[in-house]
């Protein structure tokens, strides 16, 4: 009712828009392990990257079609799991391995900002737009194997109960992918677990899903951009990961850190983690605001965009350490 | 597999609504009703205190797979997501109601999920759809298996009955109602039309519409929102009236009969507002109802009853009984 002499702002929906770029690069992620193995592994890392970031910047710019490709690169470094180091010790090294290897690390995210950013819970938001696919049968009701916590692309086996007496125990009875081709691949992903003290802590798929919103810009929280990146300023990197923004702006004058399509570059020991992000993305509801305006730019751009969420991801899966 | 345009044109749209009072000693205000909708933690509950307070959840999507109901017997299956949402108006009547849309043909395979999650609120069959039949189905209820919005409305308003915030002591008895909506396309040129409103048994009304192409999917949801809120308040003070014995002498029975109608004055009568949050487009459906049998006709009827029975019992009772019936 726009067209109203009277209006509430508090009765209107609203969705602020983010620059985008055609294309968000990812260089790699960052683990415990891989800090502790020293600079070398970084640097191999990196070597390994190189050619198949060319290759990702030369695809976008031929989809570009004659265009300028706005193309931007990022980094993830874990302080999620597992807490190594200090930004001071790693950010540096990081980029000097980088920039030997002819990259640019555009934008260096923290794992730690796809759970909370500020004090918005985003992975907690993201869980509350799951939409699960819905089992060949499902006619409005809840379905009874749902399980919490848990993300299926298929419908799981029944569980076995112990078989009472003078009854026949029930035959096994696999489960099945919705989406299979003749044979299933059946794929269980775990979203979260909580300890004794109702601690909650997300899963490496699920928080790689909210990356990949982000990247997509497709995150928002009561209609407002999340992670946002801040520009670095000054010289160095703080002592402590939560001094650090979740998403820093290393490169003033990269394009935009959100863009119509993602792709990774990792190390096929990702895999496992990229198909379950898949599965994830695959039924998540994102903000009708932030997809429409996704697809009005880039109609606008006449880019087009896959209309499927996961679809618009893509990866380099190199064979690495 | 091929790009498929992003909105198919919808040539049927269907939903059902359940309205019932809230079960809480209290209004909610508008904070509490806030907290209370909340579904989403990233969504804001929209908000609204003119002309009255209202407040509604953020939609939420339910994915169905199953055949749709149809008059004929056919057994078309449909994929997609039914959108539901919860509303409550002066704090004091809650909804919630599922709804979803339906074009003219589908694919012939279900496509990957992620692809129906781009196009909230459209379910798709597989193959052409039987729009009359489907239309007729929808209100007729299908069989057990066939697609049922009313399960969404029911799941939510499960869900939302459990929130701490409600102490389960409602001022008043009362029964919640059901409607169940299907829109039809208006003929070209025409606009939209309101073709039949039944009062079935069993708490149940249905309701056929016709409906421009371009009518916006979430103004006919509040359209027919606006109806059930407006049906409920109507059965719910009919039920009330009926309740009690007019006429009847003695303190007792004045007492009773104040009892009775005393919750009508305190959370209802102030509700009353037919089409306060109806688009413009749409607002005009309310006329027929308002002509024949005239819903406010009735419902001002109602109010002066109540009205003149309170004053009836104000007045002590020997001056009262001065002119009883012959």
């Amino acid at each position: 009712m726009s067209d109203a002499v009277f209006r509430e702002t508090a009765a209107e929906p609203r969705t602020q828009s983010v620059p985008l770029a055609h294309l968000s690069l990812e260089l790699g992620h960052l683990y415990m392990e891989d800090f502790e193995a020293g600079p070398g592994r970084l640097r191999r890392h990196f070597e390994e990257v190189r050619p198949w970031a060319e290759a990702a910047r030369a695809a976008a710019v031929a989809r570009a079609g004659g265009r300028r490709a706005r193309i931007s690169t990022c980094f993830l470094v874990d302080d999620y799991f597992t807490r190594f180091a200090t930004p001071a010790e790693v950010v540096p090294m990081l980029l000097a391995e980088a920039e030997r290897a002819g990259l640019t690390v555009d934008y260096l995210a923290r794992e730690s900002g796809c759970a909370v950013t500020g004090k918005t819970p985003v992975a907690e938001a993201v869980a509350g737009r799951i939409v699960e696919s819905p089992v060949p049968g499902s006619h409005g009701g809840r379905p009874p194997t749902a399980r919490t916590g848990w993300l299926a692309n298929g419908e799981r086996a029944p569980v076995a109960r112990a078989p009472q007496a003078m009854k026949r125990a029930a035959p096994w009875q696999p489960p099945r992918e919705t989406a299979a081709r003749r044979h299933s691949v059946f794929l269980d992903t775990e979203l979260w677990n909580d300890d004794a003290d109702g601690h909650r802590t997300w899963s490496c798929p699920f928080l790689a899903a909210v990356w990949q919103l982000a990247r997509l810009g497709l995150l928002r929280d009561a209609g407002e951009a999340v992670l946002v990146p801040q520009q670095h300023t000054g010289t160095g990197f703080p002592d402590d990961w939560d001094d650090l923004p979740s998403l820093v702006r290393l490169n003033p004058r990269a394009d935009p850190f959100s863009a119509y399509r993602t792709c990774s570059i990792v190390p096929n020991r990702f895999l496992p983690v990229e198909h379950a992000v898949r599965v994830v993305l695959d039924q998540i509801e994102v903000d009708p605001g932030a997809l429409a305006q996704v697809a009005e730019r880039s109609g606008k751009e006449r880019t087009a965009v896959p209309d499927s969420v996961a679809d618009r991801v893509s990866y380099v899966f190199y064979a690495g350490p | 597999m091929a790009p498929r345009q992003s909105t198919p044109p919808a040539v049927l749209a269907c939903g059902e609504i359940r309205t019932c009072l809230l079960p809480a000693r209290q209004a909610l205000d508008i904070r509490s009703a806030a907290q209370l909708l909340g579904l989403r933690a990233d969504e804001r509950v929209l908000l609204s205190e003119r002309p009255g307070l209202y407040a509604r959840s953020p939609d939420t999507l339910t994915g169905v797979d199953c055949p749709l109901p149809s008059a004929n017997g056919a057994r078309i299956r449909a994929v997609g997501t039914v959108t539901a949402h919860a509303a409550l108006t002066e704090g004091r009547v809650l909804q919630t109601s599922a709804h979803c849309r339906l074009p003219a043909a589908g694919p012939d395979q279900r496509r990957p999920w992620g692809e129906y999650l781009v196009r909230p609120g459209v379910v798709e069959p597989l193959g052409r759809l039987p729009r009359d039949a489907v239309a007729e189905g929808v209100l007729g209820g299908g069989r057990h298996g066939d697609l049922d919005v009313g399960l969404v409305a029911d799941g939510l308003l499960t869900r939302l009955l459990r929130h701490p915030l409600l102490d389960q002591r409602p001022p008043f008895r009362s029964r919640p109602t059901r409607l169940r909506w299907v829109a039809l396309p208006a003929e070209p040129g025409e606009g939209p039309s309101l073709e039949r409103f039944t009062l079935a048994e069993d708490e149940l009304r249905t309701v056929r519409l016709r409906i421009p192409e371009d009518t916006d999917g979430a103004g006919l949801a509040a359209l027919c929102d606006d109806l059930a809120l407006h049906d409920w308040l109507l059965t719910t003070v009919v039920r009330m009236l009926d309740g009690i014995r007019l006429g009847a002498s003695g303190a007792e029975d004045t007492g009773a009969v104040v009892r009775a109608l005393r919750p009508a004055v305190d959370h209802l009568l102030h509700l009353w507002m037919p089409g306060a949050r109806v688009t413009r487009e749409l607002a005009p459906l309310w006329d027929p109802l308002e002509e024949r049998p005239g819903f406010t006709r009735q419902w001002q009827a109602l109010v002066q009853r109540i009205r003149d029975q309170l004053t009836l019992h104000a007045i002590p009772a020997p001056h009262r009984e001065v002119e009883p019936a012959p």
